[in-house]
């Protein structure tokens, strides 16, 4: 896997390569012909898929800072500093930026949660039988 | 001296050992034992042997089965570096267990026989016997056994010097060890035991006291093996040269022998060669490990057995080295087993960089295509795409199931360093425990973590909370 990952970047900018690619490039131990991704669908994919690292790395921080500014307990001076604090933090560490896209498509809207994939994508792969207990509703 | 002597007879034990079959030079001596040991219990070395020793066929009936008696042939054949050692013990703990069952008619034949043969034994090697015998007889009746001592002896060295003649043989690591250990042995006499008597006592070397009693303890086996050790060193400085004590035992040896001369040069030029081995390192050993064993303590003779199979080093059948009860009995502290455990985890350590960068390559050279849908869904399984079945739901968490539930409940006690006792800071820090008490999805580390963090947020923003203190006062 790692080293699938650290030879999959190719021509790619170093960030890119670091996050490593969304789909096993490299992967040529599958029997059969398969549509291979070695990018992400489009940049706005890559940048929610950076910000979703930077919400995990930062997420400790903030929940304890968030806790010192969300309480009547503490003195208002501290929990200004506590503001201060984390509004200093990287705007890409908050969760809130984070936009749940389709997976194959990146269409940040229409967006089924539980498959990760757009209303559209859903319907094509459904009609076609690859998705696993889905069927056409009929009462 | 007598190294030499025990060296060859030991190597014929040693074929023993591994081959599992006598060679045929030891056949003599080895058939007695055998033939007791078949009857009595169950010795591995035993079971190879096939010929007949014509010299022992008078050999005492086979003895009654007892755990103890088995034991002490199986501890006696261990520690004897011949059959003939072997024969004797056993013929020696037969004899004096034989006396409660059997009549003892076959012990005084067995003496004669021995009588016979003790003539032509030279001294060096009768020491032995009375070493070995003496272990059994530690075990038995002291008296009995002290009878019983030297007439087994003479026929084991007979044979001892047979073997030994015929079969010179490479010395490996092992056998060196064995070997100084068992001279040690060999060598330890003290006073008191000396006066107890033997018929032996003039054909002895002046140097080579005989033990007739039971040995005191390993402290002075060890004792009288560095002296010995020391003595040798400097009795024989030179490569090539042998004491004179050692060409006596050895020509009074090769006196016996059907080609006296011939086995006189034979056996010192085994003796030669064995001193042309690089003594020095054996020394050190000797000497190091007679100070350790120095510093121990003695051990009472008051159960005489114990101290008897203590004092005997009984070598196991596969050849390792010693029995496990002589170590949980007595630990002499030479070999540490935490050094050996070390260097084996070391060896079965974790796969270093290099392991981890070989297995990457192979994986990358070697395209093992899924060639079926359950070669797929193994693949995805390894690579953590699909999950394990039977579902688990705690898979991942194992060392978690293995703390306990108080560690995750009762934090307080970080608390009680760190933060002030009372004040608004105190508050809250117990608020934020009682909800981490109740957090099922942290581990007990994070939770220290995350205490941690704000012991040192509230001391870098003291000032701040002073300032606002003193606001409010």
């Amino acid at each position: 896997m790692a080293a699938c990952r650290l030879a999959c970047s190719r021509g790619l900018n170093a960030l890119y390569s670091t996050l490593g690619a969304p789909n096993q490039a490299l992967t040529s131990c599958w029997g059969r012909v398969q549509q291979v991704r070695s990018y992400y669908v489009d940049w706005r994919m890559l940048r929610d898929v950076k910000r979703r690292q930077m919400a995990f790395d930062y997420a400790d921080q903030r929940v304890r800072i968030n806790a010192l500014r969300k309480n009547t307990i503490l003195p208002k001076e501290l929990q200004e500093v506590a503001d201060k604090e984390i509004a200093a933090l990287p705007r890409d560490s908050c969760p809130v930026r984070i936009r749940n896209r389709c997976v194959m498509t990146s269409r940040p809207r229409g967006v089924k949660r539980r498959w990760r994939l757009s209303r559209i994508v859903f319907r094509h792969l459904a009609d076609h039988n690859q998705m696993s207990g889905i069927m056409r509703a009929m009462w | 001296m007598y190294r030499g002597l025990l060296r060859t007879a030991r190597q014929c034990a040693f074929s023993l050992h591994q081959t599992g079959a006598l060679p045929p030079k030891c056949d003599n001596a080895a058939l007695p034992v055998f033939r007791l040991g078949r009857s009595v219990g169950i010795h591995p070395f035993n079971t190879s042997s096939t010929s007949y020793c014509e010299n022992k066929e008078n050999a005492p009936a086979p003895p009654q089965l007892k755990d103890k008696e088995d034991a002490q042939k199986d501890s006696a054949s261990l520690a004897a570096p011949t059959d003939q050692a072997k024969v004797e013990i056993t013929a020696e703990c037969e004899g004096t267990n034989l006396p409660d069952n059997v009549p003892p008619p076959p012990q005084a034949k067995y003496k004669e026989d021995a009588h016979k043969d003790s003539d032509s034994l030279a001294t060096p090697t009768d020491q032995v016997k009375v070493e070995m015998a003496a272990e059994c007889e530690g075990t038995n009746l002291p008296e009995q056994g002290e009878t019983l001592l030297k007439t087994p002896l003479k026929t084991e060295e007979e044979n001892q010097q047979k073997t030994e003649e015929r079969q010179p043989r490479v010395k490996t690591g092992k056998e060196s060890l064995l070997d100084l250990l068992v001279a040690m042995k060999v060598d330890v006499t003290t006073s008191k035991k000396r006066s107890k008597g033997t018929k032996i006592p003039a054909r002895h070397e002046p140097t080579v006291t005989p033990k007739p009693a039971a040995m005191e303890s390993t402290h002075s086996m060890f004792q009288k093996a560095t002296v010995e050790a020391s003595i040798q060193s400097d009795a024989q400085p030179s490569v090539a040269s042998l004491s004179p004590e050692l060409v006596a035992a050895a020509s009074a040896a090769a006196a016996s022998l059907p080609d006296p001369s011939r086995a006189e040069s034979e056996l010192l030029q085994q003796l030669r060669q064995h001193e042309a081995e690089p003594e020095d390192h054996k020394r050190g050993e000797a000497n190091n490990i007679g100070n350790i064993i120095a510093d121990m303590k003695v051990g009472r003779p008051a159960p005489r057995q114990h101290a008897r199979s203590s004092n005997t080093i009984h070598f196991d059948e596969d050849g390792r080295g010693y029995k496990k009860s002589l170590f949980e009995r007595k630990r002499l502290g030479i070999f540490n087993p935490a050094t050996d455990e070390e260097s084996t985890d070391a060896a079965i350590a974790g796969p270093n960089l290099w392991d981890t960068e070989f297995a990457n390559l192979l994986v990358r050279t070697a395209n093992h295509m899924p060639r079926n849908g359950f070669e797929e869904m193994i693949q995805w399984t390894r690579d953590g795409r699909l999950w394990q079945y039977p579902i688990d739901n705690e898979i991942g968490l194992e060392e978690e199931a293995a703390v306990a539930f108080h560690e995750h409940i009762f934090l307080d006690r970080h608390l009680e360093e760190g933060f002030p006792r009372q004040g608004p800071v105190r508050h809250f820090m117990e608020l934020v425990v009682a909800g981490l008490s109740r957090n099922h999805h942290l581990s007990v580390r994070q939770k220290t973590e995350h205490i941690d963090w704000y012991r040192t947020y509230f001391q870098e923003k003291e000032d701040v909370l002073k300032e606002a203190a003193a606001f409010l006062n």
